[in-house]
């Protein structure tokens, strides 16, 4: 029993720092402090920035809390203490998440910040409710002492795993990260910098091939639509006043790069000349004074 | 401005009336990605932006816009102050024909010196088919409310609006604008006046976040479609030419450094869409009436990717807004200005 009551420590350490952590990052990424809702959407406007504020507090100071009590430091009375307010914590938010359901079906716990976008259901009731329990169950418990043998380490281990498993299994929010995990946005939503772009273009065969008929180091316009960035360079071609079009792909590796040679004032395609790679040393990459030209 | 090629025809007829080296850009670009994508189509590729058929722009309904300079229960007059004589138009009214004006009233209640979009049907280019008087719209997130006035932020390229709610439209739009807070978004549709609007309808209904709150964006695997369906919403010219045909997209490339991002308050907004450039070319489907159009993109519309409402013009539209039209182009599509909306799918790379 001892044993089990050992696990628990570090555990519900981790959840509540992990849980303060990922709402910090939310909170930088979207730049307001009352950005991580969750059951703060219960409360009026002017509540919800200092709610959502002290619950952040609250989770940092119990993690780092559990963690000094743990051992000979907090023993007694600030041990008890800080194990009965983390197990209030997680009975309100199990209560809050209950009228949260009820009130606001579509808004999800935020319990770890981005990733619990999913509304609450039973898993997340009750997970709150489990670690209501378990750090009730830490109550009583004597200083926590490394382990003297190999087989009670690995027991340890062996039990927090099982018990992290247990926990996966009632967040909805490990699936949300596994799919973040393998998630690669398709090229039409993918901001790419044209600088990369251009970088691309001038490693490939397409424009070693006509580099010899470009006038200037930098386009005379750049524009990208869905998975293709066209740049249009400023040419002459036999005497004649030319654009030559690259189309990149904006794949990661490889682009293919599409070419046409137009006339400079009409706009229509012509056939390309002799390649002319000699008459031309190869442009130096430069970056693009973009904001004239789109 | 858009026929690139002779063998074209398209509806945006108009486009070309800006005379802005801007439109002539939007031109050259159509051109050059023809020259790059053309050889290739023609040996099975296809599916390149770039190719498509165009509709027939006369079938489509035409929008005029001027100021009234007479109206009798026959005829109506529309001009410029002060311009030449002879440059008037007069439109036929007939019993079919429909004025808004705040709301649906009698051709005569137009007054002199009203700003009035005409609809004109297909074929019947002299009749006067439905008038908009003095109609406009404010989209955007409030900044200041007070009792007797709402300051809206329609993004850093515009002014700012002030939006007047009389009493008699006031619980009209608090229904579906609860939310009359600084941060909250709020659109609406109203008689336009020198120097603020006078709220009549609400153009859809508030989203229930702060426009700096919006909700992330759903993750999107595999391609995305090349047609979307959605909304499509019209706004007020604001330095455009009257009756240009064009669309502000709501999800220009970010490296266009284009002002009007920062005013989006958000990175990238609820809906996610296909990035595309000022230029790029769209065909814009009404899905109420089955009209159609390819309409270039003319700006950006980084307001509309704040609001994750739906169109209900006919159904329910499967997401938020994909296009915000020009006054012509949503008429044109058969799109009624006060209603705010048609359900609309748009197509990429056409």
């Amino acid at each position: 029993m001892a044993m089990v009551q050992t696990v628990q420590i570090p555990l519900l350490s981790a959840l509540l720092l992990s849980g303060c952590s990922a709402k910090f990052v939310r909170i930088i990424r979207v730049g307001s402090v009352d950005a991580g809702l969750g059951p703060t959407a219960l409360f009026p406007m002017r509540l919800r920035r200092p709610l959502a504020v002290a619950m952040c507090a609250l989770e940092l100071g119990l993690g780092i809390g559990l963690i000094l009590t743990a051992g000979q430091i907090g023993r007694g009375a600030p041990a008890t203490c800080v194990r009965l307010v983390t197990s209030l914590l997680f009975l309100v938010a199990a209560c809050s998440l209950l009228e949260l359901r009820a009130a606001r079906p579509d808004v999800g716990c935020g319990c770890f910040g981005d990733f619990s976008h999913a509304p609450v259901n039973w898993r997340t009731l009750t997970r709150s409710a489990l670690l209501s329990l378990v750090a009730l169950a830490t109550i009583g418990l004597s200083p926590i002492q490394l382990p003297h043998t190999k087989g009670t380490a690995l027991s340890l281990l062996g039990l927090l795993a099982a018990e992290l498993a247990l926990v996966a299994g009632l967040s909805p929010e490990l699936g949300e990260a596994l799919v973040r995990l393998g998630y690669s946005e398709p090229c039409e939503l993918r901001a790419v910098p044209a600088d990369r772009t251009l970088t691309a273009l001038r490693r490939s065969k397409q424009w070693r091939r006509h580099a010899g008929l470009i006038a200037a180091d930098v386009p005379a316009d750049v524009w990208r639509e869905v998975c293709w960035r066209y740049l249009v360079f400023p040419a002459r071609c036999d005497d004649r006043e030319a654009e030559i079009v690259f189309a990149v792909s904006l794949r990661q590796r490889r682009p293919q790069i599409h070419t046409a040679l137009v006339d400079a004032v009409t706009g229509q395609p012509f056939a390309w000349a002799a390649p002319a790679r000699t008459l031309r040393p190869m442009l130096r990459p430069r970056a693009l004074p973009l904001s004239k030209n789109l | 401005m858009l026929k690139a090629r002779g063998d074209r025809g398209s509806c945006d007829r108009c486009a070309g009336a800006t005379g802005t080296a801007d439109a002539a850009r939007i031109a050259r670009r159509r051109l050059l990605k023809d020259a790059v994508f053309r050889p290739q189509a023609a040996h099975g590729m296809n599916h390149l932006p770039g190719h498509g058929d165009f509709p027939d722009a006369a079938r489509l309904p035409r929008a005029v816009t001027g100021t009234v300079l007479d109206v009798s229960p026959h005829v109506l007059v529309l001009g410029e102050p002060g311009a030449r004589p002879g440059s008037e138009q007069r439109f036929t009214l007939s019993s079919d024909t429909t004025t808004w004006r705040g709301a649906h009233l009698e051709a005569t209640a137009l007054r002199q010196g009203d700003r009035a979009v005409v609809r004109l049907p297909p074929g019947r280019r002299a009749v006067a088919d439905k008038i908009w008087a003095n109609i406009g719209r404010v989209t955007g997130t409030i900044v200041e409310h007070s009792s007797d006035f709402m300051i809206v932020d329609e993004g850093v390229t515009r002014q700012r609006q002030i939006v007047v709610i009389p009493p008699r439209a006031a619980g009209r739009i608090q229904v579906r604008f609860p939310t009359l807070q600084p941060g909250y978004l709020i659109d609406i549709i109203g008689l336009r006046g020198p120097e603020a609007l006078v709220g009549a309808i609400p153009a859809t209904s508030q989203p229930a976040y702060p426009a700096d709150r919006v909700p992330a964006a759903p993750l999107v695997s595999g391609h995305v479609p090349a047609a979307i369906s959605g909304s499509a919403t019209w706004h007020e010219p604001d330095g455009e030419p009257p009756g240009v045909l064009g669309v502000a997209y709501p999800a220009l490339d970010p490296e266009t450094g284009c002002a009007e991002e920062a005013a989006a308050g958000s990175e990238r907004g609820y809906g996610r869409m296909p990035y595309l450039a000022v230029g790029s070319a769209l065909l814009v489907r009404n899905d109420c009436n089955g009209a159609s159009c390819v309409l270039p993109v003319t700006g950006c519309a980084p307001v509309a990717r704040l609001f994750n409402d739906r169109c209900v013009t006919c159904g329910t539209s499967p997401r938020g807004r994909v296009a915000d039209l020009t006054e012509a182009s949503f008429v044109a599509l058969g799109g009624e200005l006060d209603r705010g909306c048609f359900n609309a799918t748009i197509t990429i790379g056409r």
